[in-house]
């Protein structure tokens, strides 16, 4: 980052998706080119207290996260609390914070220096916001009362859970993991839709430059399968009946995931000191708006062209530095096209390999970018840039756009992360990674 | 660590929709003037509710408060409410993005958390249930409205996707949610992005509604709202002895960010410098904020140190004073920590005493009042208080308005979940006071 007191690491990641709930098991998933995307099946009880058969829906394909919420955040009095797009945002912080051993160095400090330590630790959340359905709890109560309001009001504490508000808040993620690791610094919950999460990890970076804290946690959650999310979406049509294709001339709209994505952050001078491993360096990060309303897209792909600019300039890096592009190429038609325009308008005829993983684990809105930068890192490690695998001929409006239908190297150790949001917004992330 | 030269950065327009007046000026005579908005519920039939009251926006018409009357068709009361107050902000400061430097301008906004208002989770009820219990399959129907501008209005980023288009905003914008310190944290936000030189104007601000069916049950479950059914003038009255829970207020209020050095240039008339930002969770619990102010303490500091001023400089604090037992008994015992010996040369009210509480616009509203605060030389009252609580015996500003040089002010927001956001404004002319 320009003007930046030292070097902000990465130094621990988490992930939990339909592919997986380890960074390796989702890695070797996508290395061997196998989607987790499936049709769903929601008698299986996973929301709650409404059944909901795949029967005459428009769309029947997802990718559904696995384990079942207890046996992700072993804590049976949470589950009370709070729903299962907030867990996702718990384990994939905790697994982070373990990866990264960086609350370890608490252990063997006195009272005064450890509260010192929590307050320079932070916590940034990127969150997709409410669900349709945790609004539910007011039928009963709307019924109960003859849909009258005077009714509503009067029987409102016999039918609905005095807890409610706190299910539905934004924002529990951020309170829980805070509670649970005493992370008191500076925090943020942002929730600017699919953009959500990468934001996050850019303001984490920010107030670290800003020497808010030493070192931040930054976490992205997001689940939006639910009836209603998945209807809307259909009625843009924005949305597949099959695997998506990001790039792909026949590609046909992307497919819902959940979970959630978290990496530790900290200056590169007290990681050292502390012996942690380092998996990467964040180098810098662009973040544009459209102007165009929620889900109108600039024809000319300026948006993802200017955020990509910026990027690299906030990184110090010229275009021919980048080795590889995590795009968001989420599928649809018009978002990958226009991101294609933009990437091309930066790059001209020297594009580095790029690649997309919507393809394996849907589209994790609110999660999507932080979880692509978790996959992002162990690629660059790995040393191999997956293939798109559902990929069969680039679209012909990109002319020689260079995705992924085969695995290559990255051409050098520095990759570019990509995500898009409702609301025209673009948010690249620079980032360094171990070239393995 | 090497200190980074942090840019300096002015604010050069306010833009105000609240529940004591729907403008800038308006709101702030009502305040000096300590009326109340507190008032028996319009919008809907609240009578059956354990509070009847609340802090409504009073005879706003968004048609002719909002530049852009297309957009409003896909606005939800607060989407209008912020269009008004962002609108107005930008005339204030007599600048506006243009074709040639949209790119660097941005937007950071707090909003709020409803997913739906009652109207719009009655549809669905209508379609899609069964004696209460909720039937996916009837939204299928053939005519079940799912309607794309209904649905867009309820993507959390729905504010914000409205205020870039009807601005021309197309540099870095974002939208934060910290329940009740979402404003403070949002104008937090963008100050970092102006210092890092990521954008050279930034409309920054909160906007809220809870005051619906569905918004006001989620606090009557709690027990937060102040019951004082026939007396909603009254009903809040932060750091009384017999405060009882806050009142609910809605609006919004939106700041000009720009650098220093741009608005001297172009003769902006500024405001205040918005020193610095503070953030700290409490990890306590998720409604109530920690007796002894740890938590707020540390937001605080940072805010001063940031800053780059020492408590001493301090002369007004705009408290987030909500009005419920535990906040204001944690926040006073956060500015004793504080200012120490000098807690009582540091004038304190909260505005809530008048407006209500905003949730997520009450940040952004009180950093407004802060930054009129200084360029007045008054601080406003606090209003409803008559019987003094020895846990909050900090230098209230009681009875009427306080005239008062302001070197510096403080602005504090303290959330659910425990987030807890401080901005210091710097009078323009400090050096010379």
């Amino acid at each position: 980052m320009k003007n930046a007191p030292g070097k902000i690491v990465f130094t621990g990641s988490g992930i939990v998706c339909g592919s997986g709930s380890s960074v390796a098991e989702v890695w070797e998933n996508l290395a061997a080119g196998k989607t987790s995307i499936a049709e769903f099946h929601w008698e299986r009880g996973r929301v709650r207290r409404y059944e909901w058969g795949n029967e005459g829906w428009p769309c029947r394909v997802a990718s559904e996260v696995k384990e079942d919420n207890r046996t992700l955040v072993p804590d049976r009095k949470l589950h009370k609390t709070i729903s299962r797009k907030d867990m996702y945002g718990i384990y994939a912080a905790e697994q982070a914070i373990e990866d990264s051993g960086v609350l370890k160095c608490r252990d063997n400090m006195d009272a005064a220096s450890r509260e010192a330590f929590n307050d320079r630790t932070g916590l940034i959340v990127g969150s997709g916001g409410g669900n349709y359905q945790d609004n539910y709890d007011f039928f009963p109560l709307i019924y109960e009362a003859n849909e009258e309001m005077p009714g509503f009001g009067r029987e409102l504490n016999n039918r609905v859970t005095p807890m409610w508000l706190l299910r539905i808040l934004p924002n529990n993620v951020l309170c829980h993991v805070g509670i649970r690791g005493q992370l008191k610094g500076t925090n943020a919950c942002i929730t600017n839709q699919c953009a959500s999460s990468p934001m996050a990890v850019a303001e984490a970076a920010s107030a670290i430059w800003n020497q808010e804290a030493d070192r931040i946690v930054a976490v992205g959650h997001d689940s939006v399968l639910e009836p209603e999310h998945m209807l809307y979406y259909h009625n843009l049509g924005l949305l597949s009946k099959e695997v998506p294709k990001p790039f792909d001339a026949a590609r046909s709209g992307t497919v819902f995931g959940e979970g959630g994505g978290a990496v530790v952050m900290e200056r590169e001078e007290e990681a050292l000191s502390r012996g942690a491993s380092i998996l990467g360096e964040f180098l810098g990060f662009g973040s544009t708006c459209e102007a165009r309303g929620t889900t109108d897209l600039d024809p000319t792909g300026d948006g993802v062209m200017r955020a990509i600019k910026q990027a690299l300039d906030d990184a110090e890096l010229k275009p021919e530095d980048v080795g590889m592009i995590c795009a968001h190429g989420n599928g649809t038609r018009a978002s990958d096209l226009t991101e294609g325009l933009g990437i091309q308008s930066v790059f001209g005829s020297d594009i580095p390999p790029v690649t997309a993983f919507k393809w394996a684990y849907g589209h994790l809105i609110g999660a999507a970018g932080i979880v692509d930068l978790v996959m992002t890192l162990e690629v660059l490690k790995r040393g191999r840039v997956p293939a798109i695998s559902s990929l069969n001929k680039v679209d012909d409006q990109l002319v020689g756009f260079p995705a992924q239908l085969k695995s290559l190297a990255p051409r050098s150790d520095v990759a570019l992360v990509i995500c898009r949001a409702f609301g025209g917004l673009n948010i690249v992330l620079a980032v360094r990674g171990l070239l393995g | 660590m090497s200190l980074i030269d942090k840019r300096r950065i002015a604010v050069t327009g306010i833009g105000l929709v609240t529940p004591v007046g729907n403008d800038r000026e308006s709101t702030w005579e009502a305040l000096l003037a300590g009326r109340s908005g507190g008032a028996q519920i319009e919008n809907f039939d609240a009578s059956g509710f354990s509070t009847t009251i609340g802090a409504e926006v009073k005879g706003f018409e968004r048609e002719n408060a909002a530049p852009c009357r297309k957009l409003l068709k896909g606005a939800s009361r607060a989407d209008g409410f912020a269009l008004a107050a962002a609108n107005e902000a930008l005339s204030d400061a007599g600048i506006a993005p243009t074709d040639e430097d949209s790119h660097r301008w941005g937007l950071a906004v707090g909003a709020g958390m409803m997913t739906v208002d009652y109207d719009d989770l009655k549809v669905v009820y209508d379609y899609a249930t069964e004696e209460g219990e909720f039937q996916p399959n009837g939204l299928l129907r053939q005519d079940y409205p799912a309607d794309p501008i209904s649905f867009c209005r309820w993507q959390s980023n729905s504010g914000l996707s409205m205020l870039t288009k009807a601005f021309g905003i197309r540099g870095y914008a974002t939208s934060v949610h910290t329940a009740c310190a979402s404003g403070g944290q949002a104008i937090g936000s963008a100050l970092k992005a102006l210092r890092r030189g990521q954008c050279d104007r930034v409309l920054a601000g909160g906007f809220d509604s809870m005051l619906n069916p569905v918004g006001i049950s989620g606090f009557c479950l709690l027990g937060a709202l102040s019951t004082d059914n026939d007396n909603p003038a009254g009903a809040s009255r932060p750091f009384d002895e017999t405060r009882n829970g806050f009142l609910l207020g809605e609006g919004a209020g939106f700041l000009v960010l720009e650098d220093w050095d741009a608005a001297i240039e172009r003769e902006a008339k500024i405001y205040a410098e918005l020193g610095g930002d503070g953030n700290s969770l409490s990890c306590y619990r998720i409604t109530d904020s920690p007796p002894d102010g740890n938590g707020p303490i540390q937001a605080i500091e940072q805010a001063l140190a940031d800053a780059g001023i020492s408590a001493g400089e301090i002369d007004y604090v705009n408290a987030h004073g909500t009005s419920t037992q535990m906040n204001d008994r944690s926040e006073c015992a956060a500015l004793k920590a504080v200012f120490g010996d000098r807690v009582n040369d540091v004038s304190v009210s909260s505005t809530k005493s008048c407006m209500g509480h905003l949730i997520a616009a009450a940040g952004a509203v009180e950093a407004a009042v802060c930054c009129l605060a200084i360029r007045d030389s008054t601080a406003p009252v606090n209003a409803n208080h008559q019987n003094p609580d020895p846990n909050c015996d900090v230098n209230l500003v009681i009875g009427e308005s306080r005239a008062l040089e302001i070197r510096a002010a403080l602005s504090n927001s303290l959330g659910f979940g425990g987030s807890n956001s401080s901005l210091v404004f710097l009078n323009p002319e400090r050096g010379q006071l």
